[in-house]
């Protein structure tokens, strides 16, 4: 039989982490994103019984993630200075070359505009078509496809213009 | 498809499978390259958002939720607690109501049945005489007094009216008793002028602060019994 614990588990083993990494490029702080997503997990939990579609699930859990982020912002307006917080999570050092260019890329994600990065994200992690992000964003579908166009164009553009330092990183 | 409508399908969608993109890409080695590059820098963003998860996510969230429902079942049965207490209490609520509240509706249904329950205990022949003075001692009590005497007072008493302290008095009739009460005013008793049944009738008095009923068969003159005390009762303030 399937219970609603059963159900749950299954829920948060299959979706935590795209869930979490999608927290986590919103918020840019780890303990956020943890804590965003615990919420919207304890929400879904309550709210179990009116998930009809299991296929749905990934949206909607990012539905009441988006919702719980907007309610941490009612709450409470974060000051969010200006450092680089990509640079700061990530505090391994580096070994291999493929490290080192995620680490770049991270940052260049980070400072991508909000509204760039998130459907580039939900593009990318979760793996949803235009429409679906339309949908979650209350976009209009072109909007969303320009704003794909865009991030992606900005971040190619930073690739090919900072090959010099780069070297030095590697160097 | 031109080199611009191209660059944007890609752009925003590196895995674009429409087939205006597949057939430009076929015609246009160019365009296919500039696709792979972009792919590939597609591959490079998805390692780049791949954050590491903290491992112990996946059982913070299950044990979290295991609490919060642990939670909820105590406040269920704490809920079911107070439910049942709230049924107790408005069934006693309702047993008090129906067991002490009035059947009656109005002062003359009252009286009616208060005649007949106590049918038995008085028969109009009866030797026992009260005298005027033990009346008017008793009549004291609703700051009332009987100048002379109305008839042969057979019995004299305080009784329970609907729940009120209240006199009843017996009078020899015709040919059966006679019964007056004196009751204190109520706003739970319509107050009714006359009623009657098959048998007995009556009529009610109305004074400042009491009433006083009459219950008679259908031999007595109401009107005579009426007349009599309103003359002979008197009341202090």
């Amino acid at each position: 039989m399937m219970t609603k614990q059963v159900r749950y588990e299954a829920l948060v083993k299959a979706l935590h982490g795209d869930l979490y990494r999608y927290a986590y490029w919103l918020t840019h702080e780890k303990q956020v994103a943890e804590d965003l997503v615990q919420e919207t997990f304890l929400r879904a939990w309550r709210a179990l019984d009116s998930l009809k579609d299991e296929k749905a699930a990934k949206s909607w859990l990012i539905t009441i993630l988006r919702r719980e982020n907007a309610r941490r912002f009612e709450r409470k307006r974060f000051d969010m200075s200006e450092y680089e917080e990509a640079s700061i999570t990530d505090t391994k050092s580096v070994t291999t070359e493929q490290e080192l260019e995620n680490h770049w890329l991270r940052e260049k994600i980070s400072q991508l505009p909000p509204e760039y990065s998130e459907p580039l994200v939900l593009q990318v992690i979760g793996g949803f078509s235009g429409e679906d992000i339309a949908t979650m964003l209350e976009l209009n579908k072109n909007t969303v496809m320009t704003r794909l166009f865009r991030a992606r164009n900005q971040l190619k553009e930073a690739l090919e213009a900072e090959p010099v330092k780069r070297g030095i990183y590697n160097g | 498809m031109d080199d611009l409508q191209f660059r944007r399908a890609i752009y925003s969608d590196p895995n674009n499978q429409d087939a205006d993109t597949i057939a430009a890409q076929q015609d246009d080695p160019s365009k296919k390259q500039f696709a792979q590059d972009i792919y590939k820098l597609d591959e490079k963003i998805k390692q780049a958002l791949q954050v590491p998860v903290p491992d112990d996510l996946c059982n913070k969230l299950i044990l979290r939720q295991t609490l919060a429902s642990h939670q909820v079942q105590k406040r269920k049965t704490r809920v079911h607690l107070a439910l049942a207490a709230s049924v107790a209490i408005v069934g006693g609520l309702m047993l008090n109501f129906m067991q002490f509240s009035s059947a009656y509706s109005n002062l003359g249904d009252y009286a009616l049945a208060h005649v007949y329950h106590e049918q038995g205990s008085f028969a109009n022949n009866a030797t026992n005489q009260v005298t005027l003075t033990s009346l008017n001692q008793k009549m004291a009590a609703f700051d009332g007094n009987f100048s002379q005497s109305l008839g042969k007072l057979l019995f004299a008493d305080y009784c329970r009216f609907d729940g009120m302290k209240s006199l009843h008095l017996v009078y020899q009739g015709k040919t059966s008793p006679v019964t007056i009460f004196v009751v204190p005013k109520n706003e739970q008793l319509r107050f009714s002028t006359t009623f009657n049944d098959e048998k007995l009738f009556g009529s009610s008095i109305e004074f400042n602060k009491s009433n006083i009923i009459i219950v008679a068969d259908k031999n007595e003159s109401l009107g005579r019994w009426q007349q009599n005390i309103s003359e002979t009762v008197s009341w202090s303030i």
